[in-house]
């Protein structure tokens, strides 16, 4: 019993180690054809600037619409419009923030 | 306002240059973008595996974001006027494409390139050689035109000048004569009214000599070589005095004379010259019973008097030829003239005081 109680506190801390954008975001995206990294491209496209970025990004996860989607609208037609966040604002800004850092451009031209 | 106006072409010369030069340079600059922002496409699309910038040996460039934050720069000159699309700062030139896709998050493309300068050398070059061309033109042209303004003066002054040259020939005899019979004639046996009438003649024909004598100085004289000679001065005042004197008392004019015994190096008939005229222009502009002062001492001679006086405005024009304040007394207006024409040769100096109404002071240092 005891080994079952250490099993499961051990995979909750895992868990909140992983964070809101490992544990909210990354695990949905992986069964999708188009990656994470190729999304914030597509982002990065049409919406230049860290602000302009990240406030798009937050937009379209509390309202997602087909009207406001970077993606195409083939991949949109096989795999729809994401359902509305359930997460906090300081956990989408958490999210959103670990999302920016992994993909920026900036500083990473050589 | 020639300066002005010729700063002013200048300037305006110096924008169309650097603004057609810019034109010129935009053109290539277009195309370096367009270039530019196909390899910027395309590292957009690999950039999971390809990490380097395009570069390109024709120019540097960088990328902004739409927050004018940059994302990657090779600029030497990191200052960008982001409301302009084409502009020199120091020696580069910057030129600014704004994506319409803003690929690697890049709204602004700034392209650097040198601005070698060759079109300053040219613009230097014309400012130059046309500037150069337009102050000849412009001098020639003033030049005409003072010469069409001041031709009705001249020919005047030509023409007095001819009057004078050939009047003065006919003065000579007929004065000589007046003087020498004045001279011989017995006042003594004279009846007062006749002594006063031959004074009066005597009067007019001094004066008239007087004239006489500067107008043959300044047309036949003043060429001649002076001949220098020390002078008594003291003794030549009280002559040249003595000489004006019935012309003073003509006029209840005292003559004050406080004169130290000082020589002078000079021509006597200048030195003459100048004296009469300073005496005589002492006497004819005084008032009725008014007073002269002459002061002499070593390096200075002063002639005073209480006559009309002249406008402190006007004392520096007194000295021009023909120029007469006053046409009360007859006269050509060449006196003054050519005592400071004297004067000057000497080196000597001359300072003129006066107040109208109260006189005027004459000072000569030397």
């Amino acid at each position: 019993m005891v080994k079952v109680w250490i099993v499961v506190v051990g995979l909750t801390l895992v868990g909140v180690a992983e964070g809101v954008y490992e544990r909210n975001c990354v695990p949905c995206h992986q069964a999708l054809p188009s990656t994470l990294q190729q999304m914030f491209k597509r982002y990065l496209l049409v919406y230049s600037g860290e602000k302009n970025l990240k406030a798009s990004i937050k937009h379209y996860l509390q309202y997602p619409d087909r009207s406001i989607s970077v993606m195409s609208d083939l991949f949109i037609q096989r795999y729809g419009i994401k359902s509305k966040s359930w997460l906090s604002d300081a956990e989408l800004d958490e999210a959103i923030e670990v999302y920016w850092d992994q993909f920026k451009v900036f500083g990473r031209l050589q | 306002m020639v300066s002005l106006l010729f700063g002013l072409i200048g300037v305006l010369y110096y924008q169309s240059a650097q603004k057609l030069m810019l034109s010129d340079r935009r053109a290539d600059l277009t195309k370096y973008a367009y270039i530019q922002t196909k390899r910027l496409k395309l590292l957009h699309h690999f950039f999971d595996e390809k990490r380097t910038y395009p570069r390109d040996p024709r120019f540097v460039s960088a990328i902004y974001d739409i927050e004018l934050v940059p994302i990657f720069s090779l600029l030497e000159q990191p200052q960008i006027a982001f409301d302009k699309e084409i502009y020199i700062i120091g020696d580069k030139i910057h030129f600014i494409k704004t994506l319409d896709t803003y690929y690697l998050g890049a709204k602004y493309l700034i392209l650097e390139v040198e601005n070698s300068g060759a079109w300053l050398e040219n613009f230097w070059r014309d400012v130059i050689l046309y500037g150069l061309v337009a102050f000849v033109l412009f001098m020639l042209l003033g030049l005409y035109l003072a010469k069409l303004f001041v031709k009705p003066m001249r020919n005047s002054m030509v023409l007095l000048d001819r009057f004078i040259k050939d009047t003065t020939h006919e003065l000579n005899t007929p004065l000589t004569a007046i003087l020498a019979n004045i001279e011989m004639m017995d006042q003594e046996i004279m009846a007062e009214k006749n002594r006063k009438k031959l004074t009066r003649i005597t009067v007019a024909a001094k004066m008239v000599s007087v004239l006489y004598r500067d107008l043959t100085y300044l047309i036949l004289e003043q060429e001649k070589e002076s001949i220098e000679e020390t002078i008594a001065l003291k003794a030549l005042i009280e002559e040249r005095v003595e000489y004006f004197d019935i012309l003073a008392r003509s006029k209840q004019i005292t003559i004050e004379l406080k004169l130290a015994k000082v020589s002078l190096v000079m021509d006597r008939q200048k030195c003459i010259r100048v004296l009469d005229n300073l005496l005589s222009n002492a006497i004819k502009y005084n008032h009725q019973g008014g007073r002269i002062v002459i002061v002499l001492r070593e390096g200075y001679l002063s002639i005073e008097d209480t006559g009309v006086g002249i406008a402190h405005k006007q004392i520096p024009l007194m000295f021009d030829r023909y120029m007469r304040f006053n046409q009360s007394e007859g006269g050509f207006g060449i006196g003054l003239s050519i005592v400071k024409k004297i004067i000057d040769e000497k080196g000597l100096d001359i300072h003129v005081t006066s107040k109208e109404g109260r006189g005027t002071k004459m000072v000569i240092v030397w």
